[in-house]
């Protein structure tokens, strides 16, 4: 899971990137923009975090 | 007759100027000669000046001394190139060129030393946030930060950030820094990192406008990698902090900077892209501070929480620090060396629209201010009672904010981002804690990683065109800013995170980044520094995780 959280924050940084060759639209680049940085917040709060509070010190 | 009427305007105009420190008019805008000069071709700059005209003191009037202070600083001290011909209009406009480089070097040094003195605020909040038997260990981490961060940069980190930043203006141009890596992808040039100024010699970088941005920014590097060691207090080794350190200075922060401020990509969005003026980051909410957060943020997740920080229902408890004095003196020293940090990014304070340092030292000031407001508010309503820790974490919030958008937005624009900044750190602060239960034991990852966010953000919607680079937001009529500055925001969080965080997993892996549990529990400053920052007190055990308070 660390690895996935890992993953889906660089797909986040990589989208927008994508998303300024993909379209020329200034609509489609903030929604490219958008959906990268949900998915970096999802990576590092969603995946990653959990990931290592699953074995937290103060769950033992 | 007119030609001789001429000469004597042209003289006095020259000498007048010169008297008045340098103002650059000549320098500036030579090619626009005054109405009645126009047909008259401009004299040669060789051609020797009256100095008589100037009305320069008698030499006996100066051995009386200058009480009024009229007489000191005349046209005998403009030096002269060549003695035999005396002074001429080419010494005049050189030492008008120069003393308007001097004026900004010396206010870019002065704005640094006051940016330096920020790590002594950044020492005494950190220490007096945290327990008194941890208070020789943080206040060690902050201490040396410093001269970490100073070695790495030195080597590599500013070579890395302003290797191609040719052409800062203010300052003489810089111009041995002409080095940037880049590829060509898409038709479009993305410069990554510079390649002049290792050592800060490679690459004729022996220099001394070179010697002035090194020193600027240096001290911004270090507030950076200073963020950290909040947010890791308490229970990280020593030895893993120096490292961590090395690399934020070396790397991971001279890599945002460059795409930033190096004329990286991320400057050019609007050039390749058409996104507004690209990011637009004025002092740094981004490259500064969400950097420091976002690294704080990394190692924090890897380190983990402090023993009794959280019951195993998931609860949380509060571990107050020891000395609120200390942690808003330090603030007050914070809010003090802003008025370097952001006034001081414009790099000068004469030409090129230098002098909107006034606006940007207001803008400052006000969203210090409503931040401060903003966070007492939150926590007056929301628990009874203006909390002192949260106040001043507001208070630098909504510094933190106001970095980026400084040189960019009016005095509305700064109160209200801010107070909005205020009100989001007292947020971020309770998810940090209580959601995703990430130990943060001074709030660095909300003061610094989610207001910078928010700063960054800021740009792109309040900024009025008015400031420098003509940068213009989503409010006043460019949502394409608003774009680039939110492209920036996924790339800190998705590259600069993601590369701190790699980084410090290889450091737990070989070194570890945590201390033992019982150091922890008896308190870092003897298992890791050998010695108690408060020998002569009694520590007593208490509370929680038995936190230690003075006795």
């Amino acid at each position: 899971m660390k690895f996935m959280g890992l993953l889906v924050t660089v797909c986040g940084w990589l989208l927008p990137l994508v998303g300024l060759n993909l379209t020329s639209s200034l609509a489609g680049r903030f929604i490219f923009a958008l959906a990268g940085i949900g998915l970096c917040l999802i990576g590092i709060l969603g995946i990653l975090n959990p990931a290592y509070v699953k074995d937290a010190i103060w769950k033992k | 007759m007119r030609r001789k009427k001429f000469n004597v305007l042209i003289r006095g105009f020259v000498l007048a100027t010169f008297l008045l420190c340098g103002v650059p008019a000549w320098a500036q805008t030579p090619s626009q000669p005054t109405t009645s000069t126009q047909a008259t071709p401009a004299p040669a700059m060789s051609a020797p000046l009256a100095v008589k005209e100037a009305n320069p003191p008698a030499a006996d009037q100066m051995a009386k001394g200058d009480p009024s202070g009229t007489l000191t600083g005349n046209v005998n001290d403009v030096p002269v190139s060549n003695p035999k011909v005396g002074l001429t209009l080419g010494d005049a406009v050189n030492q008008i060129g120069q003393n308007k480089v001097a004026i900004n070097f010396v206010w870019t040094l002065v704005t640094g030393f006051l940016v330096m003195f920020m790590q002594a605020g950044f020492a005494a909040v950190e220490t007096g946030l945290c327990r008194a038997k941890n208070a020789n260990h943080t206040m060690m981490m902050n201490f040396m930060v410093y001269g970490l961060g100073l070695f790495a940069y030195w080597v590599c980190g500013f070579a890395l950030q302003m290797g191609g930043a040719a052409g800062v203006v203010s300052l003489g141009g810089a111009a041995p820094l002409s080095g940037e890596f880049a590829l060509h992808i898409a038709g479009k040039t993305w410069g990554l990192w510079g390649t002049h100024g290792f050592f800060l010699t490679q690459g004729g970088t022996y220099d001394v406008a070179v010697m002035v941005l090194f020193l600027f920014e240096m001290v911004f590097m270090d507030t950076a990698a200073t963020i950290v060691t909040g947010g890791c207090a308490e229970r990280w080794k020593f030895a893993a902090f120096a490292m961590s350190s090395v690399f934020l200075a070396a790397i991971t922060y001279p890599l945002f900077a460059n795409w930033a401020w190096g004329g990286g990509w991320l400057s050019q969005l609007g050039a390749n892209y058409g996104l507004g003026a690209g990011y637009a980051d004025f002092a740094g909410s981004g490259v500064v501070h969400a950097v420091g957060g976002l690294s704080a943020l990394a190692c924090a997740i890897i380190i983990g929480p402090r023993i009794g920080k959280y019951n195993r229902d998931g609860s949380s408890n509060a571990i107050p620090g020891h000395d609120i004095t200390m942690v808003l003196l330090g603030c007050f020293i914070l809010a003090f060396g802003w008025f370097g940090f952001n006034p001081g990014s414009t790099l000068g304070a004469s030409g090129g629209g230098a002098l909107r340092i006034a606006t940007i030292a207001v803008d400052t000031m006000l969203a210090g201010a409503t931040g401060s407001f903003g966070a007492v508010f939150y926590m007056w309503i929301r628990y009874g009672k203006p909390d002192a820790s949260m106040s001043g974490n507001g208070l630098l919030a909504g510094l933190v904010a106001i970095t980026a958008p400084s040189g960019f937005v009016n005095t509305i624009g700064a109160a209200i981002i801010g107070l909005v900044a205020g009100l989001i750190v007292c947020l971020s602060v309770e998810f940090i804690d209580r959601i995703a239960h990430i130990d943060d034991p001074v709030g660095a990852i909300s003061v610094h990683g989610t207001c910078g966010l928010w700063g960054v953000l800021s740009v792109g919607l309040f900024a009025d065109g008015t400031g420098m680079g003509n940068v213009k937001g989503l409010f006043y009529g460019n949502p394409g800013q608003l774009v680039a500055q939110m492209i920036g925001v996924a790339t800190l969080l998705g590259c600069i995170f993601t590369l701190t965080f790699v980084f410090n997993l290889f450091v737990d892996y070989f070194v570890g980044q945590r201390v033992s549990a019982q150091a922890e529990l008896e308190g870092l400053d003897i298992p890791e520094m050998g010695a108690l920052g408060y020998p002569e007190f009694v520590l007593k055990m208490q509370g929680p995780g038995m936190a230690a308070g003075v006795a």
